[in-house]
């Protein structure tokens, strides 16, 4: 992976990247829910791996905040 | 064997799975806007990469559904509306291509092909593969 341009990000990404965080951990539970209540393997199985998924999708989304958070300004800036 | 559900259970697998599905398709388009409107590159890195992976998730799971059939497509279109649809369409390619002509004709640029050609008519009624 080349190493990408880090800027400081704005209010507007940060909503973004913080609903986005509330969308994923929506979808694990429901999987996690319906994983629970069905009795059919094969949907055990697809809603197991969706939640393996959506578990890195929120490390990602931690991630970019923690990579993010050092080049963020202290005082709002005009 | 599929279809063997208790009454107790909470729901009926179709509808947890389709609740599922359409907060997928939420967060794709969600996704998507972030995508649009991020400034930082690693940013839009980042959410163009959650787009792809969760146009995926929601591919798999409606392809999961449509198996069990737990989800019923609408029915096909049909030929004549196809056959109306090319002709319009050709018609649109034929009339943009005269635009884009005279426009680039007049900053100079006289040998203009067009990328989007119109295509020849296939052999539509021996090739098709569908049944």
């Amino acid at each position: 992976m080349q190493s990408m341009q880090m800027q400081a990000i704005t209010g507007k990404e940060l909503e973004y990247i913080v609903d986005s965080i509330s969308n994923e951990d929506l979808l694990i539970k429901q999987c996690a829910a319906s994983a629970a209540t069905t009795q059919n393997v094969q949907i055990q199985q697809a809603l197991q791996k969706y939640i393996h998924t959506l578990d890195q999708h929120l490390n990602m989304l931690t991630q970019a905040m923690q990579q993010h958070q050092p080049l963020a300004p202290a005082q709002p800036q005009q | 064997m599929n279809m063997t559900q208790n009454n107790s259970a909470f729901m009926q697998d179709e509808d947890l799975l389709y609740t599922i599905l359409a907060d997928l398709k939420r967060t794709v388009r969600e996704y998507t806007t972030a995508t649009t409107e991020s400034s930082c590159p690693s940013i839009r890195q980042l959410f163009t990469q959650l787009t792809n992976e969760t146009l995926t998730m929601q591919g798999e799971l409606f392809n999961l559904m449509k198996q069990l059939n737990m989800y019923s497509t609408s029915s096909s279109a049909l030929r004549q509306d196809i056959d109306k649809q090319i002709q319009d369409a050709k018609n649109t390619m034929q009339k943009t291509n005269q635009f884009v002509s005279q426009k680039l004709s007049s900053i100079g640029n006289g040998s203009y092909n067009p990328s989007f050609h119109i295509p020849e008519q296939p052999n539509i009624h021996q090739n098709h593969t569908l049944n």
